[in-house]
């Protein structure tokens, strides 16, 4: 067993001492060094250690000069259902939630990913190379921990599994809580006070001198995690009174609070910006569907960043309307974001949200996950041209592709499709 | 007058009389009650166009008056006699108003609560009788948002769970009270029709049917009928004809009036359909299923307009371009039921090269707002496997190709003299994400204006949802 992890850790690492120079390109770095016109990036063991303009050619097993064209972080999805679900409507692929059973917040999707779903090099065309996999609402409001996954070739897919718990306080949860907004809320605080009071009694736990908890092992111990701070709490509400009232009511436990979902955020943004609190958006979804919602609109990031909270986007459907980050992005430039925050939203800032170090930017020491594109990343046009993950470069042929391929010269009758 | 072969004329055009009376009676009194706004008269120039038709027009202007188009050309017209208006339109794009085929705004709105949920009439896999109008809420808050995206006509369909889902109806994305104040006047029925999943889905445990063959038998069952009925009607008024044609004395004699077939609600829209009244929207996923629907078609002699959702299309878009039937799309969606697992980007672009009819839709509230950049998208993938497609030309799977498949493509769909003067300014190219809808006229009338936050407000929206956005 102890062999097996070590093998795993290895493969976790590029298999191969390559390096790579990147010549010519429009370095979007998300670092101090902002926009760097001809800039060049050096890339070794997975790892860049240089960008600036003209590097040395010297020393490097392949150059590529991209003549201008952008270059960009991998784009970072701050939710999504990918490796959970070949096809959305099948109930049986639903493995992002989980129903009748005695888990909540430990409930982890890592375990049901598949790294070899066709839909990972869809979205890999798209420039994403990381994200978060969410857990949605079974049977509990606590619905389990999202996994954060690399969409590259190598092991494992999922990297850090388990770093944010999502809590679930829309109108449409309730129901799974006693139906009113107030008890929903009650049973999340009692959840946690119950998490603290196992915390200090895990001896007695543990020998069966507690009185019984509500919430299982897993869940428990989960949620001690979020406690040290070691976990985010992701909370998924809207209306901007449930916002105000859930920061209020678990002040108390200095957790990591992240707010996902927000379509009413920009109307208590002061008080995210004082407590520093983070909002995971999806921009495009403006509609007023609930009366949660009434709230919702497009410049939404706009106002949350001009009052200086901290945003990330998320596509949340990989199927239909929402499915383009950077489509998501651009709307959000054309509602009043610039630019450069569109870009943080996608890169730098779920990096830091997510506790990931080494990723977001184009800088020294950062892990090189990279995008060249043939135009502006979040017009609706371009799309990346090559991608790099973890310094190694992945294909970003689809499926689609090979079935484009085959129906692209109808007039030709000679050749069966099934053997184009 | 006496004679055998007149009194044969007279008669057959009185059976063509009846019969036009008899197709409209059933609408006359749910008739379009849209007034277009007094407008003033208004010259935009200096603009870049698209005008719909696959035409560009560079440093170009537009001239409306009295809620027409009245000249496109480029540089500015020769006369500037008796303008009201001019609007300086330097380093903007000035196109029609986008049309969208296939929307359920009103049918299924925001809030989008049970008692809302008026899309569908999933109670039997043939609904033929219902009329999506009916559903229809003006108040629906998303209306001004699509209308923000720059849509200023929408067919509003009913569902898909059922074979013969129901009537469509065209609307203008006007404010109004009633429904009535927003359809596009004149504008024809739409027949929804569904292949593959949904009605097996819907009525497999429902006494089906629960495959596609009993779809399929389903489809074929309703057409035999309408037949029946359709010849019932004849027979009907071919005997009325010759009532009203006989002497009065022989009226009062010899024979009753013959009185007419009980009205079916159901048959009476797809006897439309036979008779060219009413225009075949078909959702359909897979490629073989739509050339199965051609020949379903041929057997029963009514004509498909467009496939709707069509993700396959791209496997038959010489099928299509051959039966003259338009493909409507979505420019990336897929994967999200089985039949549209062959979703590619490039299905709009390929359906184009086969030279036919495409167009990009939304069936979506979101979607709705941006099928500009839906249009981009779908423009981008063709171009990236090497078609040769300009701007100009895309922009029409958004205008005048919905328009054509709504039948509504002499009046509106491209900025052409004698056109209602629907027509959207951008503050930049619509294919870039960037680019915002400036101002939106509607049969010439301002109803929307980024600047100065002219727009409607609904009923519902009025006082809890802030305005704007």
């Amino acid at each position: 067993m102890r062999l097996f992890l070590f093998s795993l850790l290895l493969l976790s690492q590029p298999l191969f001492a390559d390096s790579y120079l990147i010549r010519n390109g429009r370095v979007v770095t998300m670092s101090v060094s902002g926009m760097i016109e001809n800039g060049d990036i050096r890339i070794v063991d997975g790892y860049i250690v240089e960008v600036v303009q003209d590097i040395n050619a010297e020393s490097v097993d392949e150059v590529i000069d991209v003549g201008g064209a952008y270059v960009t972080p991998g784009l970072f999805d701050s939710g999504t259902q990918l490796g959970l679900a070949e096809v959305e409507h099948f109930v049986g692929s639903s493995d992002n939630r989980v129903k009748g059973q005695p888990l909540g917040a430990g409930f982890s999707l890592a375990l049901a990913l598949n790294r070899f779903s066709s839909l990972v090099p869809m979205v890999r065309q798209e420039g994403i190379t990381r994200a978060m996999v969410l857990p949605i609402t079974g049977s509990e409001i606590l619905a389990g921990k999202s996994a954060l996954i690399q969409l590259g070739d190598n092991t494992p897919f999922s990297t850090n599994d388990g770093n944010a718990v999502h809590l679930y306080l829309r109108e449409t949860d309730r129901s799974l809580a006693g139906g009113s907004q107030a008890s929903a809320l009650m049973q999340a605080v009692n959840s946690l006070k119950e998490a603290k009071r196992f915390g200090k009694n895990r001896r007695a736990y543990e020998s069966g001198r507690t009185r019984k908890f509500r919430q299982s092992e897993d869940d428990l111990k989960t949620l001690v995690q979020v406690l040290k701070r070691d976990v985010a709490l992701v909370i998924h509400v809207d209306r901007a009174a449930d916002i105000e009232t859930v920061i209020a009511e678990l002040g108390t436990f200095n957790l990591r609070l992240v707010i996902a979902g927000g379509r009413e955020a920009w109307r208590v943004k002061q008080v995210l910006a004082e407590m520093e609190i983070p909002v995971v958006l999806n921009v495009i979804d403006n509609l007023p569907s609930r009366f949660d919602r009434l709230g919702a609109r497009l410049d939404n990031a706009a106002l949350l960043v001009g009052a200086g909270v901290k945003v990330a986007f998320m596509t949340q459907d990989l199927y239909k309307d929402t499915r383009s980050l950077t489509q998501a992005a651009g709307v959000a430039v054309a509602y009043g974001l610039s630019w450069q925050e569109a870009m943080k939203a996608i890169t730098v800032n779920p990096a830091s949200i997510w506790g990931l170090e080494n990723y977001g930017s184009l800088e020294k020491g950062r892990v090189a996950d990279i995008v060249i594109w043939d135009g502006d990343p979040l017009e609706v046009m371009s799309a990346p041209t090559r991608l790099m993950i973890d310094g190694r470069w992945i294909s970003l042929t689809t499926r689609q592709d090979l079935l484009r391929d085959r129906y692209s010269e109808l007039e030709n009758q000679d050749v069966p499709f099934g053997y184009r | 007058m006496g004679n055998p072969a007149s009194r044969l004329k007279i008669s057959l055009l009185i059976v063509l009389l009846v019969s036009v009376l008899h197709a409209n009676a059933e609408e006359i009194s749910y008739e379009s009650t849209y007034k277009a706004r007094q407008a003033p008269d208004m010259l935009i120039h200096s603009a870049t166009l698209f005008t719909g038709d696959g035409g560009v027009v560079e440093a170009g202007y537009i001239k409306m008056a009295g809620g027409i188009i009245e000249a496109v050309g480029s540089g500015m017209p020769a006369t500037l006699d008796k303008l009201d208006t001019a609007l300086d339109a330097s380093g903007k794009w000035v196109t029609p108003g986008i049309i969208d085929v296939h929307s359920h705004l009103g049918d299924y709105p925001s809030p989008g609560y049970a008692p809302h949920s008026d899309g569908n009439e999933m109670t039997a896999p043939v609904t033929a009788g219902v009329w999506a109008e009916h559903s229809v809420w003006p108040q629906d808050p998303q209306f001004p948002l699509a209308l923000a995206g720059g849509v200023t006509t929408l067919q509003v369909l009913p569902g898909s769970a059922n074979l013969f889902g129901g009537r469509s109806v065209v609307v203008k994305n006007v404010s109004a009270r009633t429904v009535q104040g927003m359809k596009f006047p004149d504008a024809q029925h739409g027949l929804k029709m569904a292949c593959g999943e949904n009605p097996k889905r819907v009525y497999g445990g429902k006494g089906g049917p629960a495959t596609r063959m009993g779809n399929f038998a389903g489809y074929r069952k309703a057409w035999i009928n309408a037949l029946e009925y359709q010849t019932k009607w004849h027979e009907y008024r071919g005997d009325l004809a010759h009532f009203e044609s006989a002497p009065e004395e022989e009226k009062e004699e010899k024979k009753k009036k013959p009185s007419p077939p009980k009205r079916d609600l159901n048959l009476e829209t797809l006897v439309g359909v036979l008779e060219g009244r009413i225009l075949v929207h078909n959702h359909c996923y897979r490629a073989d299923e739509m050339a199965q629907m051609i020949d379903l078609s041929r057997e029963f002699g009514y004509r498909i307009t467009a496939f709707h959702h069509a993700v396959e299309a791209y496997k038959v878009a010489d099928l299509l371009a051959a039966n003259n039937i338009c493909a409507a799309m979505w420019a990336d969606w897929g994967r999200f039921k089985l039949e549209s697992f062959d979703a590619v980007k490039e299905n709009v672009a390929l359906v184009h090269k086969a030279s036919a009819c495409a167009i990009v839709h939304s069936d979506s509230a979101t979607g709705i707002q941006r099928l500009n950049q839906e249009a981009a998208k779908s423009l981008a993938a063709g171009r990236r496997m090497g078609l040769d497609i300009s701007q100009a030309e895309a922009f029409a799977w958004i205008t005048l190709n919905p328009a054509r498949a709504l039948g509504i493509a002499e009046r509106t769909g491209s900025l052409a003299k004698g056109k209602m003067a629907d027509v959207v300014v951008w503050n930049g190219n619509p294919f870039s994400v960037y680019s915002r809808v400036e101002k939106v006229y509607i049969d010439g009338s301002l109803v929307y204006d980024l600047e100065k936050d002219v727009k409607p407000v609904t009923d519902f929206e009025l006082g809890h949802r802030v305005r704007g956005l």
